[in-house]
């Protein structure tokens, strides 16, 4: 009950006018990014932050959220009509959202993708409304030792259940971690990984790996596939809006299997992507129109988007009562969280009541928004797509300097920015996870610290973290799931050859 | 042309190397348990091994890969993208970033004729233009000037 009332609390908050307009402005600034290739949500919103450093943290954490919203529902519409995702959580969107939308109905599969979204995100905000606070609760008696012991069960989870080549993964975290390091250490204050160069003492921003990685990355991909835009017809037949709402609760067994699939995956670090194509083929497998999927099939949609965005919705709740972030753009925001001075965990339900609830209920507000203005505004960003790429992506190039720029206003940070870009292609191409590597740079630090302050109240023994029940049980789930690759590779060596084109196009597109 | 197996080798050569640097810059700052706890190299020189290892790993695994990466085709069409960007980014230290993004997109658009001249003249100058209203009005971000302004005096 006490949940009911902080969150009627939040509403008073997250309903004033100012933040409603902060909402209009958040989500149609997300569709905008997640309508253009080469911009997404992580980078979307790290372009934003240096923006909210003179507002209060409620109104700007209801602004980067919204327009994470607005670029998951963004993702989906070009998936739709051009077959182009717009954001790689929408991929598995494109594989029966597009076949509908040929056959002439555009408006069923959008407002299919939009119901089963609005539902997925639903579920995830509930989740969050009634586990956040009981999370946190249960952190706050959690030392440094079990603080360790959960940031590697998040790595390990990456590696376990991430999808991509495990070692490929662990590179990933790896250098994200080392990346953290470079700079001042705030435990001696010595400097470490500078290699020399003066400048690399205030170290290495996420903000910047961030533009480097998901947007020159990004574009060198999307110009190397010579994405064409093939439209079909973006009008909204609004009747049929409402009776493709309306037959959603026909398919309630895919909702509610999808939603939990991707409440899992958001909480659990595994992402929207991995989220929505696991939905896919778990759908595909269990719904009697399994043959039928890739064709336009109702469930087919329903399944990535449902599970999309719940795991989208979901991956907030790890960053605010643990301070682990369940997916990069989460990475991104936590890091805003910080700039501004919060500390992201436990201690949030304690001593900010007011940030956390007003976040939450503007989750439920934002959302509904964004449903609204994404049917609204449907034909002017499906227009946006018949600006020749030729044209968007210096423009792209340019945001992305001046993103990086801003941080620090540094100009290595723009020559950064670009070696990034090389890497993100390079990474994207070769299917190493990008998220990890985000996810490491802005919670190195703090996993580095845990470890360090457990080593001190141990005097470097590391039995501490065996010391009691909690800490052994997730030191030992975190190894597991680190094994498990290589126990599944063993089973299927065992059982010889397995279903590899899903796994092929799972890793192709992350 | 780019085979699949020398993407996959640069690429775990790339990380190793990087893997390597942190290592060596680590050993530096100390590692293993000192005096005041943990040393600060240790938790970076870690990392380091485990980038070299996994990136040892990688060159191998990768070293059986089959078929072509990145086609001839491919590799003019990231060039056409990636080499313009190079420039524009080496040029803003000097001709500050308003001057280096006008004269980029104009590059960009006129000289391969995507666009015909007055409208990639139109863009090239708006697009600075909303730079400057956006970052140094509204939001009070200085963007880099550059040497060129600073001989002229601005």
């Amino acid at each position: 009950m006490e949940n009911l009332q902080s969150l009627l609390h939040g509403f008073t908050i997250a309903l004033s006018l100012q933040h409603l307009a902060l909402m209009v402005v958040g989500v149609l600034l997300g569709i905008l990014v997640g309508v253009l290739p080469g911009l997404g949500a992580p980078n979307g919103v790290s372009l934003l932050l240096p923006l909210t450093f003179g507002m209060q943290p409620v109104s700007a954490i209801i602004l980067l959220s919204s327009m994470y919203w607005g670029a998951l529902f963004g993702g989906s519409v070009t998936s739709i009509l051009f077959n182009i995702p717009g954001e790689p959580s929408s991929v598995a969107t494109t594989f029966d959202g597009y076949p509908m939308a040929r056959e002439g109905r555009p408006t069923t599969a959008l407002a299919t993708a939009f119901g089963s979204a609005a539902f997925g995100a639903l579920v995830g905000v509930i989740l969050i409304t009634f586990l956040a606070s009981w999370v946190a609760q249960v952190a706050l008696a959690f030392g440094p030792a079990e603080y360790f012991a959960v940031y590697f069960l998040a790595f390990a989870s990456f590696v376990g259940m991430g999808g991509a080549a495990p070692m490929k993964t662990v590179v990933a975290l790896a250098i994200g971690f080392a990346i953290a390091a470079i700079g001042i250490d705030t435990v001696s204050g010595s400097v470490r990984l500078t290699m020399g160069i003066d400048e690399l003492v205030k170290g290495v921003s996420f903000v910047v790996a961030v533009m480097g990685l998901f947007g020159i990355g990004e574009l060198l991909i999307a110009v190397e596939e010579e994405i064409h835009a093939r439209a079909v017809s973006s009008k909204i037949d609004w009747l049929e809006v409402f009776r493709a709402v309306g037959n959603l609760p026909k398919h309630g067994t895919a909702l509610l299997r999808s939603a939990a699939i991707g409440c899992w995956m958001g909480i659990t670090p595994g992402g929207p992507t991995a989220a929505s194509f696991m939905s896919y083929g778990i759908a595909k497998r269990f719904s009697r129109q399994g043959k039928r999927f890739g064709s336009g099939e109702v469930e087919g949609i329903i399944a990535p988007e449902t599970a999309d965005h719940a795991a989208g919705t979901s991956a907030l709740l790890p960053m605010l009562s643990l301070g682990i972030p369940g997916s990069a753009t989460a990475a991104v925001m936590m890091g805003g969280l910080m700039i501004w001075g919060l500390n992201p965990g436990p201690m949030l339900f304690v001593d900010q009541k007011d940030f956390v609830w007003g976040l939450i209920a503007s989750m439920y507000v934002g959302n509904i928004v964004a449903v609204a203005l994404v049917l609204l505004t449907v034909p002017v960003f499906a227009a946006l797509m018949r600006i020749p790429f030729a044209i968007i992506a210096p423009l792209i190039v340019i945001i992305c300097a001046v993103g990086a720029y801003s941080v620090s206003n540094s100009y290595l940070d723009i020559v950064l920015m670009l070696g990034f870009g090389v890497i993100g292609y390079l990474f994207k191409k070769l299917n190493y996870p990008l998220a990890p590597l985000v996810l490491a740079i802005v919670i190195g630090d703090k996993a580095e610290d845990a470890f360090r302050q457990s080593m001190l109240m141990s005097k470097g023994s590391l039995t501490i973290f065996f010391d009691n029940r909690l800490v052994t049980s997730l030191v030992v789930a975190g190894f597991a799931l680190l094994l498990l690759p290589l126990a599944l590779q063993l089973l299927r060596l065992l059982r010889g050859g397995a279903d590899t084109r899903q796994a092929w196009v799972q890793r192709r597109w992350r | 042309m780019i085979s699949r197996r020398a993407l996959e080798a640069v690429t775990a050569v790339l990380t190793g190397s990087f893997g390597l640097a942190v290592v060596i810059s680590s050993l530096g700052n100390g590692i293993g348990w000192g005096n005041d706890g943990v040393d600060p190299g240790t938790f970076p020189f870690i990392t380091g091994v485990i980038i070299l290892a996994g990136s040892l790993y990688n060159l191998v695994r990768g070293l059986s890969g089959i078929g072509i990466a990145v086609s001839r085709d491919d590799l003019r069409r990231i060039a056409g993208l990636f080499v313009p960007a190079a420039i524009f980014v080496g040029a803003i230290p000097y001709a500050g970033m308003y001057l280096a993004s006008a004269g980029y997109i104009f590059g960009v658009l006129a000289l391969p004729k995507h666009q015909s001249l007055p409208r990639a003249l139109i863009i090239a100058l708006a697009t600075p233009l909303a730079l400057y209203i956006v970052f140094e009005r509204m939001f009070q971000v200085s963007l880099p000037h550059g040497e060129l302004a600073a001989t002229l005096g601005y």
